[in-house]
């Protein structure tokens, strides 16, 4: 049974980290091709830096995940509350969308969208990349944030209304900071799925805003690109510093987590 | 927090907008520039270039068709896709006077059907597709036709090149039709060729068909004469063969787009481009054929008597240069690619 | 204007512009006329929809239909045991799990296929090691076939199966299989009776998050499968890339959003079923 136990989960981890390993290795690897270890080297770091339109895209890439991440914790959250505390017409349609959202394939979010911004006359690039990215992150946030609420007191709640605290007001000091785990969470969770991105934001990208998934496709079919290598390394360093920044705010705020 | 928010946004989406000497967009082939030329073109002129890249021509026109020709002020297509785009509007005449190094090219390259007076092009490079066979692996000088492809003994083990006007040349060729023909009959026949093709084929690849001949993956298939050049750095075996019943030929020309917003510089960085010294080391890093005469003379002997690079005219008589072949062609290509690529 | 009102205009005018009212205009198009220059042209028709049915795309699609169906069974075979175990562990072990799982997804889905490739490749990992320790005399071409589309899709899309099956696990009450011991059944009936009946929300939850997106995931068969059997993904992308059919393309797409509709429905009434069998109190969204 032991054996069963770890043999699986060894089997597993090996399987999904085998090919990270492979690329942070050769990222470090001084031959081109990755098939031999030649000896350590940071020249690929080195061109990687020059490689200008890459670390444009790199770049371009990082901010919007960034934004989106931040604009859809905002605006889900917001949705969260909606659909816990309000009731209005046509609630269960937004929540069946948000489901929708979560649900499709992200070729048809991807057709979807690419749609709607030609019918609104959206260029596309940077301005219809965010929109996307934004509403694809949106049902994780809302569902993280939700769950979080359900966990709720109440009575608090009710007190502060008792006390004559408006919407507002409620939200802002006795709400939001319960709920912060959850968003910081569904701020990473937004932050992961944009970066993993690759389907919808090669439907929906625009000539002036090259973006990683994009620049990095026909890099990938040219073959070995020792600079992917080191691309790849750099993301997962950059998002594990993030990660760490984010688990360190959730503790401070709830120790026993 | 918000207004934070609201300044890094603004930062961030205005940080592009500005910039002294303007900028210019450009939309190429992947691969299709030597390095650090892009950046000392905008050392020297001060001109941000913006660059985008594409796989395959039906990629590029899609993308062209979908933004109305807007956003992308240098575009390089192939032969075929010109004569299409210009009658369909999507391209604005090039100023030749504001080209100073026009006059390098070579005039065999110009005046082409395709573009009679160069009005809306002017040729970048121009190549071939034949044959690659890693001679470590299988001795080429038993590969010298495009129906050796069709060997039963090469099951699962070609490469093609993902481009559907190429796949059907062969075909075609085979066949003794043009590669250019409109006829409905021949290209269904075409069609039924290649299916016989099919379970030969291992891999589609246009990004660099070089890349499963150098990770040893495939060892026979079709190849763009400027990967072979390239790969033989890397990869002494690499041979490149000119089929017998022609290869397919085609010119890859700068174009600019009817929405283009930066025309001027647009010229700037074509007639830049057709400096001598760039397109000599364009041939030399990319390893296609420059129609600039000029730069072919400074060029090393090694690199302008390469047979893989500039073919003699024997080859290219033999061969054909792509052309349009029209919608109807085109839509019942398409339609018996797809078929062929979903493996029926 | 009020907060709450602020709030809830926000909710229905993103959703409403960005959600539905993109599903409503590619319902639209599908049911347009196909015109290369100009996207999609009146008059309205159905052709779209009868085209679906000639041979080659119902060959595409039972194809991408099997890939599908094998990457989650594989995903399951895999993921199960795996989700089981992780939701055993003490809460430090179960969370450092969670973590390394999400980890991989730091680097882009596609860099991460394109890594696959070194691994898979003729001069690759795996083929080294076989040659190193004799295992085969030539390298097996493992790179460009199913197998390797399959192994890229359940590398990419095994932690969603995995995920929301931990999440089921871990609303399993302790209870109940205590209570199965009492009773004396031994661990194998335990698992039959109790943890697979309980558990099965969560499975089908996953593979819903698993079957659907695999359909559609062009890029590994672009990369893995040497870019032919094309998958229902790749189709719909040449359509709206290259071919530029869009009528068809959205004509396809309405055809996976109506299984997609199909397949949750199936879900729901299995949520139900379990539910009246009482089961877990699982919150469905």
């Amino acid at each position: 049974m032991r054996l069963f136990k770890w043999g699986i989960l060894g089997l597993v981890f090996a399987y999904l980290y085998l090919p990270i390993l492979v690329l942070v290795g050769n990222s470090f690897n001084a031959s081109k091709y990755g098939h031999q270890w030649m000896g350590f080297s940071l020249k690929w770091y080195a061109k990687l830096l020059q490689n200008e339109a890459l670390m444009q895209a790199f770049i371009h890439s990082l901010t919007i995940a960034l934004l989106a991440a931040t604009a859809a914790t905002l605006i889900g959250t917001l949705m969260a509350l909606a659909l816990y505390r309000y009731r209005f017409v046509l609630k269960g349609t937004a929540s069946g969308l948000l489901f929708v959202v979560m649900m499709s394939p992200d070729i048809v979010l991807a057709i979807t969208f690419l749609v709607i911004f030609i019918a609104l006359g959206i260029q596309l690039g940077f301005w219809s990349l965010l929109i996307a990215h934004i509403t694809f992150c949106l049902p994780f946030v809302v569902i993280t944030v939700f769950a979080q609420f359900r966990d709720f007191d109440p009575n608090l709640l009710e007190a502060a209304q008792d006390l004559g605290a408006g919407e507002w007001r409620t939200f802002r000091w006795i709400i939001l900071p319960l709920v912060t785990p959850a968003i910081l969470s569904g701020w990473l969770l937004s932050f992961t799925l944009s970066l993993d991105d690759v389907i919808i934001s090669s439907f929906v990208t625009g000539s002036d805003y090259e973006i990683l998934p994009v620049r990095v496709y026909s890099m990938v079919k040219v073959g070995i690109s020792p600079e992917v290598n080191v691309l790849a390394t750099l993301l997962l360093a950059l998002s594990l510093v993030l990660v760490t920044i984010v688990s360190v705010l959730t503790h401070r705020r709830n120790p026993q987590s | 927090m918000k207004r934070h928010l609201f300044l890094l946004l603004g930062l961030i989406v205005f940080s592009g907008a500005v910039q002294a000497g303007g900028k210019v967009v450009v939309y190429n082939w992947a691969e299709y520039i030597p390095e650090g030329v892009v950046d000392a073109f905008t050392e020297e002129t001060g001109i941000e270039v913006q660059y985008a890249t594409f796989e395959n021509n039906e990629t590029m026109y899609a993308k062209l068709q979908l933004q109305k020709g807007k956003g992308y002020d240098v575009v390089v297509p192939s032969t075929y896709l010109v004569s299409k785009m210009r009658d369909e509007g999507l391209l604005q005449p090039i100023d030749q006077t504001k080209l100073s190094n026009y006059k390098h090219l070579d005039p065999d390259m110009l005046d082409k059907p395709y573009d009679p007076g160069n009005q809306y092009s002017i040729p970048y490079l121009w190549g071939s597709t034949g044959i690659g066979v890693n001679a470590a692996a299988i001795d080429p000088a038993t590969i010298t036709r495009w129906s050796d492809l069709w060997d039963p003994k090469w099951k699962g083990q070609l490469l093609l090149t993902d481009d559907v006007r190429e796949v059907f040349h062969m075909a075609l060729k085979v066949l003794g039709y043009s590669t250019n023909t409109q006829n409905a009959e021949e290209i269904r026949k075409a069609y039924e060729k290649l299916t016989e093709l099919m379970p030969n084929v291992l891999v589609f690849n246009a990004d660099a068909p070089r890349e499963p001949f150098l990770a040893g993956d495939v060892n026979l298939g079709m190849i763009w004469s400027g990967e072979v050049s390239m790969a033989q750095e890397e990869m002494e075996d690499l041979v490149y063969v000119y089929p017998k019943e022609g290869a397919a030929f085609w010119i890859d020309s700068f174009v600019i787009p009817a929405g283009a917003e930066n025309v001027d510089n647009a010229h700037k960085f074509i007639d830049y481009m057709l400096r001598p010294e760039i397109a000599k080391l364009t041939v030399e890093e990319i390893g296609y054929a420059t129609p600039n005469l000029t730069a072919r003379g400074m060029l090393d002997e090694s690199i302008a008597n390469d047979p893989v690079i500039f073919p003699s005219a024997k080859i290219i008589r033999a061969g054909e240069f792509q052309k349009d072949i029209g919608e109807q062609a085109t839509t019942l290509m398409n339609g018996y690619w797809e078929k062929l690529k979903s493996g029926m | 204007m009020n907060f709450r009102r602020l709030v809830i205009l926000l909710t229905l005018g993103w959703l409403g512009l960005f959600v539905l009212l993109p599903h409503l205009l590619v319902v639209l198009t599908s049911l347009l006329s196909a015109d290369t220059s100009h996207l999609a042209v009146y008059p309205f028709t159905l052709e779209s929809y009868q085209r679906l049915w000639a041979p080659i795309y119902a060959g595409v699609f039972w194809h991408s239909l099997w890939l599908s169906g094998v990457t989650t069974l594989i995903c399951l075979l895999l993921g199960y045991p795996f989700a089981y175990l992780v939701a055993r562990m003490s809460p430090g072990w179960r969370n450092f799990m969670l973590f390394m799982m999400v980890v991989p997804f730091w680097t882009n889905s596609l860099i991460r296929t394109y890594a696959i490739k070194l691994i898979l490749g003729s001069k690759g990992l795996i083929n080294s090691l076989l040659l190193a320790t004799g295992l085969v005399e030539r390298p097996l071409q493992l790179l460009y076939t199913e197998f390797a589309v399959i192994f890229g899709l359940v590398y990419i899309l095994l932690p969603f199966l995995v995920l929301p099956l931990i999440a089921s696990f871990d609303k399993l009450d302790k209870n109940l299989l205590e209570a199965a011991h009492d009773l004396g059944a031994k661990r194998w009936q335990r698992f039959v009776h109790v943890v697979l009946p309980l558990t099965m929300p969560g499975v089908v939850a996953g593979c819903l998050i698993v079957f659907l997106p695999a359909m559609g995931m062009f890029y590994v068969s672009d990369l893995l499968g040497g870019a032919k059997n094309l998958l229902i993904g790749n189709v719909i992308k040449n359509q709206f890339l290259l071919t530029r059919d869009w009528p068809f393309g959205s004509a396809i797409s309405v055809g996976l959003i109506l299984i997609m509709a199909l397949l949750l429905y199936l879900y729901y009434l299995a949520n139900r079923r379990i539910q009246r069998k009482g089961g877990l109190h699982d919150e469905a969204l």
